[in-house]
């Protein structure tokens, strides 16, 4: 036996060596080699993102590659054919998430193209001028190249006669009585309302009275809208209002209120209501006293913010009812943390660009919000993509799948595991585009060049009247040189600068003050090189001022803020230039002393001993 | 086929794992001898892979595309052949009739044609890899090459079963006619020489009774150049085919007993 022994051996040793020798080539056959990161260079709207974790809408896969064609999304999958001469950009380590969609904005100024820089592809906009939706609404039907967010918007909203939502500049049809609604609602569907939104505020929760449309006519509305075939959605801020709403049919309330904490029933009534809730978190926290300004602005790193979005990050709502103001934030988190406990479907929306929240950026603050909720990682950007979508209707967009808008965004790191990561973005498409995230989108003015600032450092002590050390001198200013209709007046009484007028509507951001200009004609830059900080004194009526800086672009630029107070007995105040978020501080157009909006209405202050040093 | 009987001799494992090797390597030894099927087998894919993948491309992807579906033509070869012509020959020559009286079981005679489809399989698989490889620029994920490559080689499980139906039916003289009477056309309207959507309509519609479109089918999701069809409904036609054709070769042998 040992001969077939042997012969059986060595065929077994030569079948092993046979597999052995297999194996060993399909290890070594090549692989495709990692792309060159083609992401920096893409003038085309064809591509393929190879290698990346995607969250499709619902979940994350791992190891996926993304086929883009033509502005659309041509593939989805593990081991996708593509053509070797595509582009390709390396996702190995990234994920890729649908374009995010912000469930409530207001639009003007530069919002549209500050929220697609930090990845908000589409905005859910719920109250802007109808005039400023319809000249953009055309963008959102092509695929052309663009460089800001498709608009979706309410338009106009229903308010009542002086109230919420009528002071903000924008002309506002006011809603009388429940008989105007069916007229109202058709007047808004001509208009292009995508839907209709309806305000309950009656300023309560700010420690304010306002006047607000009464149930009757809130639930006419709602009717006529479904009427036209059109959603209604309801501004709220109290437990009371939202019930109410959801209880006249309602399809969904923009904001989470902030008075009080949902019972389980309460939360079953809305979730068997199939009501859909945008809790608006980033303003809640904003109206708590907890913007996330300081972890938004680490969070954007280097990518560039538009003045704009400096601007409104930095400004804060003014203070109401300190007690229920305080925890505003807490509470509105515990309730959403309720609601998706029963089951209510959230959409995630920043209510940007309000005071302590940037468009764009804040929807990565409202993620992180979210999650603190409870939310979990996937169901928070589902609230940010697919759930917005299915809910209004936009099934071209909020997921990545075959035949989607290839509106992408490509962040660096595992959000599965830390969606915190999510504002380190590598890349936005939109429309299968890559959009330039370093460009601010903005008609820069002119910029003069600076003349160097005099020695001294005082600029008035206002003891020979309204004068100054030098320059063109001080003026009353107001939203008048940007098309508002404030007014202000100014005298010296008893060797300061007395400041009084009134706020009024007509403007996105009403202010009413006065300016100094320390150049020899008004808004010629001066640079104040090697000075660091803002001094002056003050003492007024007790509401929150603003110290504004517009810098060398003149008045075309968007001025720089600092919130200072004016209690009745004199205080000295210390502004580091510093903290005006600007890119130049020490280069001077103008030094406004302003009363912003809200609250509207008459102020005065007095201000004394000037000094930048 | 009545070897197993009561009366055959038990066997100890070492001694059966023996009979399994020496038969394999007996029917390897005699196919790889018999230049009349190594020859076609072997260097057919190889030649249309050189002149459709590497020579003249259609398109940047047909390396790619090719490499699957001449990956599954080339199995059906030494499958078929191994199974149709190998054992009407042997059943003919009345060599299987002498296997039979040996107390080798018939699993061990089947196995070894099998192993032998395989072995070929495997030298077609690595010509084909290296020549897309290092000629046509082909490049695969890892997990890619190493499923291409199974898909292609499960192949061998219904292209013998199907060989094995026709040898049981079929005369010696007439299985090498007969073979390539199913094995050429069947290759040609399943779209394996060339993609089935360049086909007409016609064909297209009549190519889902063949076993080769749906293994050409599972071999082009791997490198998604499928016609979109689902995995399971493949899978679960390749299984009814090779039943079927088990069945049948099971009436081939009734019928031959009888006579």
């Amino acid at each position: 036996m040992t001969g077939p022994v042997r012969t059986v051996a060595r065929s077994a040793t030569y079948v092993g060596l046979t597999i052995v020798v297999f194996v060993g080539v399909l290890m070594a056959l090549p692989e495709p080699a990692p792309p060159e990161d083609a992401a920096d260079a893409l003038p085309e709207a064809s591509f393929a993102i190879v290698r990346v974790t995607v969250f499709d809408g619902e979940r994350f896969r791992p190891e996926q590659e993304v086929r883009v064609e033509d502005g659309r999304i041509q593939g989805v999958g593990r081991w996708l054919a593509l053509p070797p001469d595509l582009p390709r950009v390396d996702g190995r380590g990234k994920t890729l998430v649908p374009g995010l969609i912000d469930g409530h904005v207001h639009t003007f100024g530069s919002t549209l193209n500050d929220a697609l820089r930090f990845g908000v592809a589409t905005v859910l906009d719920q109250f802007s001028d109808p005039q400023l939706v319809a000249s953009k609404r055309a963008a959102r039907d092509t695929l052309a190249r663009g460089d800001e967010a498709d608009l979706f918007s309410a338009g106009m909203l229903a308010t009542a006669a002086g109230g919420h939502g009528t002071r903000y500049g924008v002309p506002v049809e006011t809603v009388g009585g429940p008989d105007e609604a069916p007229a109202w609602v058709r007047a808004r569907k001509q208009e292009g309302s995508d839907w209709i939104k309806v305000v309950h505020e009656d300023g309560s929760t700010f420690g304010m009275d306002i006047a607000t449309l009464d149930r009757h006519t809130i639930g006419a509305l709602i009717a006529a809208a479904h009427a036209e075939d059109l959603r209604a959605v309801v501004h709220v801020s109290t437990l009371e209002h939202a019930l109410e709403a959801v209880a006249l049919g309602a399809d969904g309330l923009v904001h989470v209120w902030r008075d009080a904490l949902i019972d389980e029933a309460q939360a079953a009534r809305i979730a068997e209501a199939g009501v859909f809730v945008v809790p608006t978190l980033s303003v809640a926290a904003s109206i708590g006293g907890d913007a996330l300004e300081g972890e938004l602005l680490e969070a954007a790193g280097d990518t560039p913010l538009s003045p704009m979005q400096r601007q409104t990050l930095a400004s804060r709502f003014p203070g109401g009812d300190e007690e229920r103001v305080s925890n505003a934030g807490d509470v509105a988190i515990e309730n959403v943390r309720r609601l998706h406990a029963a089951g209510v479907r959230l959409i995630a929306g920043t209510d940007a660009p309000n005071p302590g929240t940037a468009s764009g950026l804040s929807m990565h603050g409202e993620l992180r919000l979210l999650r603190r909720a409870g939310l979990s990682g996937a169901d928070t950007l589902a609230a940010a993509t697919s759930v917005p979508a299915e809910i209004f209707g936009l099934d071209d967009r909020g997921a990545i799948e075959e035949g989607r808008i290839a509106d992408l965004v490509l962040v660096d790191g595992d959000l599965e595991n830390d969606l915190s990561l999510s504002p380190r973005i590598v890349a936005v498409w939109k429309d299968g585009y890559r959009v330039d995230r370093s460009r601010v989108h903005q008609e820069r003015p002119q910029t003069q060049s600076a003349s160097p600032a005099p020695e001294t450092t005082l600029i008035a002590d206002f003891e020979d009247g309204i004068g100054a050390a030098f320059g063109f001198g001080w003026q009353v200013a107001s939203d008048r040189m940007q098309g508002g209709s404030s007014t202000g007046r100014l005298s010296v009484e008893s060797g300061a600068l007395r400041v009084e007028g009134e706020v009024a509507a007509g403007f996105p951001f009403p202010w009413a003050g006065t300016i100094y200009f320390p150049g020899a004609q008004p808004m010629q830059p001066v640079d104040f090189a090697g000075r660091e900080v803002l001094r002056f004194r003050t003492r007024g009526d007790g509401r929150t001022y603003m110290a504004m800086l517009f810098g060398a672009g003149g008045s075309a630029s968007v001025p720089a803020g600092v919130p200072f107070t004016a209690p009745p007995d004199w205080v000295a105040v210390e502004i580091p230039l510093v903290r005006f978020p600007t890119d130049a501080p020490g280069v001077i157009g103008g030094l406004a002393f302003v009363a912003p909006a809200p609250p509207l209405g008459t102020f005065a202050f007095e201000i004394d001993d000037v000094e930048i040093r | 086929m009545a070897t197993t009987g009561d009366g055959a001799p038990r066997l100890g494992l070492a001694r059966r794992f023996c009979i399994y090797v020496l038969e394999a390597r007996a029917q390897f030894l005699s196919l790889a001898r018999t230049p009349g099927f190594t020859i076609p087998t072997l260097v057919f894919p190889i030649m249309f892979y050189v002149f459709f993948g590497v020579v003249m491309r259609f398109s940047p992807l047909a390396p790619t595309f090719l490499l699957a579906t001449y990956g599954v033509f080339g199995l059906i070869g030494p499958s078929l052949f191994g199974f149709g012509v190998g054992f009407a020959a042997e059943r003919d020559s009345g060599a299987l009739l002498l296997k039979q009286t040996t107390p080798m079981p018939v699993a061990a005679y089947l196995l070894a044609r099998v192993a032998t489809a395989l072995l070929f399989g495997m030298a077609i698989v690595l010509g084909l890899f290296l020549l897309g490889a290092f000629a046509a620029e082909v490049t695969l994920y890892r997990g890619q090459w190493f499923a291409l490559a199974g898909v292609v080689l499960s192949s061998v499980v219904p292209f013998c079963a199907l060989g094995l139906a026709i040898g049981a039916w079929v005369k010696a003289q007439s299985a090498v006619a007969i073979v390539n009477l199913v094995y050429l056309p069947m290759a040609f309207l399943s779209g394996l020489w060339m993609p089935i959507s360049l086909l007409p309509t016609l064909v297209q519609d009549v190519a889902v009774v063949f076993p080769a479109y749906h293994q050409s089918q599972l071999a082009l999701k791997v490198v998604d150049m499928d016609q979109g069809g689902s995995v399971g409904v493949h899978v679960l036609m390749m299984g009814v085919f090779t039943v079927v054709f088990l069945v049948v070769a099971g009436f081939g042998f009734r019928r031959a007993g009888q006579t």
